[in-house]
């Protein structure tokens, strides 16, 4: 009995010693890990960066996953995460609490703001900020309505009521969108701006989840209008959906394209502070599409060992280059646009100050 | 070997007996313990984390309509001693409504369904491959609720956007809250039909044992007074099941109002009462995981808080479903 | 054939017109009965058909030998990664959970008519009306942040297995009371202590029955997403070893996830997950149906 005990004792300690001898093998083989979370806009330029980058260093392992902007702000301040991908900066009350966040934009992003008119699919209709807040609140009820025809001059608008599509979930698409309509229609536009907003309750309006929901809800109602992020181009052409011009400070009806998003970029980026949180929405030019942002990483300046930080410098680094993640090979897909010449500056400064 | 050692011996087994015999009851004791610990650990966690937000909300939390979280880039300010966004309100009346209108809606399809089909399985098909067809319907409880979700997503919205849900707004369009617009498919109706796929198992597997309870005598009874065998099912056995079936659509209750994923991927996530029966809701389980996102970014908070207190009332209601079905089932011995 | 039956209605002792009608009736009525009835059934093994059919369909094309062999690669690749992240969960919460489920069953089957067995219960049944992604939250914040975890596999494997345990105590306690009253008098009679009794006669004696629960447990476990979202993570990696600070792949991610990508290589990733883990969890459901069958004739 005594002699069984200690055997049953003794081969405890050998599996034990072999569990901690098995594990602290793995953790010396282990490669560093990134691990990044947030934004469902940047995921699709994440999932076409990383096996690029990976693949030139095999010791690196980079996670990726598409929560949501406020996800990756959150998970990257408690540092659970390195790397937190969203849409909008930190507000000032996050800074405050969180000192030591970098923000670093990685690309410049826009969005679209689309209809589903049948008969003016392919006319580019003309939209305003004020417009698209009268049709957010309800003020603006049929496509028929005199505004909205006195900018479309030539094209036949039918009576049919507006269904205005907008986002459920959290979303940086309804960040922007909000800003833009705070921006540009000041006084009728109360709701204010952010993630989530308590939209006015607009009759046969509808809450659809995520872009893919948003593109879906646009196809299945005839007359309705959504925002859509620009990374989902080819879906709302490929359903045949119209895509407004829209109108900007200076009066001009713009596209958002490969003019007009860097027209914008240009007025707004000399203006970025030290810091890169700055909304660049609205802004000012002839050619200036109203939409655009930077896509942001947030990143603790402060990472846990040395290896982390030198890995993170290094990715970023690789990913704001024009020869690397921010060449057109991979933005063309999404359709972003890279970093002008002086917000990469910024950003490579913002970038060295990750230390361990 | 004397008999010093001998005793000494004996001692010691009745020793380690004894000692096993305490070892088992404190374990057993250990045991007892750990599921109470861990709910009432659940619910202190849930009051804790909910606590700035009960004083803020007060009773307005449950009656109030109005889910704003606030300027996210204002500057918090100060109101009634808590720090919140500008702005910021937390009512989830429409989340109430939702949760238990989509529940009901579910209960509405899947009890009738659920019964109906349990006797049919268990009066209609032979004895010989009744388990296997039973089998058909119950392995639904087997399907996870994100399958149920991406099933839904696929199939039920497109198909009943476009040809069911135009029908009944036509057909029943003189119901208050059933006529147009239909809208995307996203909404009450649809998370109510893939809810009512998602208890139905539950249902038509205890109202089969149920019924297979009901005592032969009495069923014989009907068949020689010249009753036919859907009469004998309807008027002997199934009052005879009545209990059971009002005990299972207490838990299948339960489990709709809980769900979560399947419900999240279908109902619209709407921030208010619909207007009608097509129109988008939410759930309170649904939301929370739709919102903790947004409520992430509030440097309060509060938003997170709030969405805490969501999760203590669903505890809460928990606790007074299943304490129902209890006290029922506690009727049926007696 | 119609003179006969004229002829039957003429004679005195046939059943007169109005009963005769009124049994036609009942017939008919029964006949309709039946048919809704059948109809209900019919619906809803449709249902199931159609969730297995629709599934199966977008899933195919992604079926490859690719999908068990190699790791996601950002929305395409295979599923190596999120099929063994799957299975650790798995085992790792009904590894946690059995024990104390087992243990638990025990308690409440021996002790029965105690008041706090009763108690206990009754929790246990309130656990498992717990929306799981409170569970979720009540993870997040005490393990992953509180205890600093991380993402990690312990963290959701200790999540299921709050979730699962009441399922198993249940089952437990179950098959512990289905056993004849004389198996455990004869067992006490032979003088054997409580222990003894439970380990060495009433659990062998219903191995099958608490296998179905553990069996069940793992199908429960393995469908669910949302407690996992915000405890394990995401990763694109097969597993390192790390019980925590390591994410880890699931299948239930993909399928919520992927769906939502505008890439046609991510919906079919989604696809081929919602099969397989279907697949999974109804090969688990219907082996312990069988087991408890084969139990049942024995």
């Amino acid at each position: 009995m005594l002699s069984k005990n200690c055997s049953y004792r003794r081969s405890m300690k050998v599996i034990a010693g072999a569990a901690l001898a098995a594990s602290s093998i793995c953790a010396a083989s282990a490669a560093t890990t990134l691990n990044e979370t947030g934004s469902s806009l940047v995921y699709p330029l994440f999932n076409l960066w990383v096996p690029a980058y990976t693949q030139m260093h095999q010791d690196l392992r980079i996670n990726t996953a598409s929560t949501g902007s406020g996800t990756g702000i959150a998970q990257s301040t408690q540092g659970i995460v390195q790397m937190g991908a969203s849409d909008a900066y930190l507000s000032g009350a996050q800074m405050k609490k969180h000192p030591q966040m970098l923000n670093i934009p990685v690309a410049i992003s826009s969005q679209m703001i689309t209809y589903n008119v049948p008969s003016a699919n392919d006319e580019h209709l003309k939209l305003s900020g004020p417009v698209l807040a009268a049709i957010y609140n309800g003020k603006i009820r049929y496509w028929n309505n005199p505004t909205i025809e006195s900018m479309n001059q030539g094209v036949k608008l039918p009576h049919k009521r507006i269904v205005p599509i907008h986002r459920a979930d959290g979303s940086g698409d309804t960040f922007l969108f909000t800003q833009f309509l705070h921006k540009s229609a000041a006084n009728t536009w109360k709701t204010g701006y952010g993630t989530t907003v308590s939209w006015p309750n607009v009759q046969g309006g509808i809450g659809a989840t995520g872009n893919s929901g948003m593109v879906t809800a646009l196809g299945n109602n005839p007359y309705s209008i959504a925002y859509i992020g620009v990374s989902y181009k080819d879906q709302i052409k490929k359903a045949g959906l119209g895509e407004a011009k829209l109108k900007n400070k200076s009066g001009h009806y713009v596209l958002p394209n490969k003019q007009t998003v860097p027209a914008a970029a240009a007025k707004m980026v000399p203006k970025t502070p030290k810091s890169e949180r700055i909304s660049l929405i609205f802004a000012p030019g002839k050619q200036s599409y109203p939409i655009i942002n930077y896509e942001y990483v947030l990143v603790q300046a402060k990472q846990s060992d040395e290896q982390t930080a030198d890995s993170l410098k290094k990715f970023l680094t690789w990913a704001v280059s024009e020869d690397g993640g921010n060449s057109m090979q991979y933005l063309n897909q999404v359709h972003f646009m890279p970093l002008p010449k002086k917000a990469r500056k910024l950003t490579e400064t913002q970038i060295g100050k990750i230390h361990s | 070997m004397s008999a010093a050692v001998i005793r000494t011996v004996n001692q010691r087994s009745r020793a380690a007996r004894s000692f096993k015999r305490t070892a088992f009851s404190v374990l057993l004791r250990g045991f007892s313990l750990i599921l109470p610990i861990t709910l009432v650990g659940l619910f202190v966690f849930l009051i804790w984390g909910s606590w700035p937000v009960l004083q803020f909300n007060g009773l307005g939390f449950l009656v109030s309509n109005d889910w704003n979280l606030g300027s996210q880039y204002g500057t918090p300010t100060t109101v009634g001693g808590h720090m919140v966004l500008p702005g910021a309100s937390y009512g989830v009346l429409f989340l109430i409504f939702g949760t238990v209108a989509s529940s009901v809606l579910a209960l509405l399809f899947a009890v009738p369904v659920g019964v109906m089909a349990a006797m049919f399985v268990a009066e209609i098909i032979p004895e010989g491959i009744r388990d296997m067809v039973a089998a058909i319907v119950e392995l639904l409880a087997a399907v996870p609720s994100v399958v149920f979700g991406l099933w839904g997503y696929v199939v039920v919205i497109p198909v009943f956007s476009h040809y069911v849900y135009p029908v009944m707004a036509n057909v029943l369009g003189f119901i208050p809250g059933f006529g147009q617009p239909v809208g995307a498919g996203y909404g009450l109706m649809t998370a109510g039909i893939v809810l009512a796929l998602m208890v139905v198992p539950i249902i038509t597997a205890n109202v089969r044992e149920a019924i297979s309870a009901v005592s032969r005598g009495d069923v014989e009874a009907g068949f020689a007074l010249g009753a036919t065998r859907f009469e004998v099912t309807r008027k002997i056995i199934l009052p005879q099941t009545h209990r059971a079936i009002i005990g299972v659509t207490i838990l299948g209750l339960g489990r709709a109002l809980g769900e979560t994923m399947a419900v999240l991927m279908v109902c619209g996530n709407a921030l208010n009462i619909p207007g009608n029966i097509y129109s988008p809701v939410s759930t309170m389980a649904a939301f929370i995981v739709s919102q903790l996102d947004s409520a992430l970014q509030d440097p309060t908070g509060m938003a997170v808080a709030s969405l805490t207190e969501i999760g203590l009332i669903l505890l809460i209601v928990g606790l007074v479903v299943n304490a129902a079905a209890r006290l029922l089932l506690w009727q049926v011995r007696e | 054939m119609m003179s006969m039956d004229s002829a039957s209605s003429n004679t005195g002792f046939a059943v007169p017109d109005g009963l005769r009608g009124r049994y036609r009736r009942r017939r008919v009525y029964s006949a309709l009965g039946w048919l809704i009835c059948g109809t209900s059934f019919v619906v809803l093994g449709l249902a199931l058909l159609d969730i297995l059919f629709s599934i199966a369909a977008g899933g195919f094309p992604a079926l490859s030998t690719k999908l068990f062999t190699q790791p996601t690669q950002g929305v395409s690749g295979g599923l190596l990664n999120a099929i063994e992240g799957t299975l650790i969960l798995t085992l790792g919460s009904v590894l946690i959970s059995g024990p104390i489920g087992i243990g638990v069953g025990i308690y409440t089957s021996e002790k029965r008519d105690h008041f706090f067995a009763r108690v206990v219960r009754f929790m246990s049944d309130v656990l498992v009306g717990v929306p799981s992604i409170v569970l979720g939250l009540f993870g997040y914040i005490t393990m992953v942040v509180g205890l600093g975890w991380h993402f990690s596999a312990l963290a959701g494997a200790i999540t299921l297995s709050v979730m699962v345990t009441p399922y198993i105590a249940r089952t437990t306690e179950l098959a512990l009371i289905a056993l004849p009253g004389s198996l455990r008098e004869s067992a006490y009679a032979l003088g054997a202590s409580e222990a003894s009794v439970v380990f060495r006669v009433l659990l062998p004696s219903c191995t099958g029955r608490v296998l179905t629960g553990l069996l069940l447990a793992m199908a429960l476990s393995m469908g669910e997403t949302a407690p996992l979202i915000y405890t394990v993570g995401w990763s694109n990696y097969t597993w390192d070893g790390h019980l925590t600070h390591e994410p880890l792949g699931y299948l239930t991610y993909v399928i919520w996830s992927f769906i939502n990508e505008p890439f046609q290589s991510a919906h079919e990733l989604a696809f081929a997950a919602a099969l397989l883990i279907t697949a999974f969890a109804l090969a688990i459901t219907l082996s312990s149906r069988l087991i408890f069958r084969y139990l049942d004739k024995r």
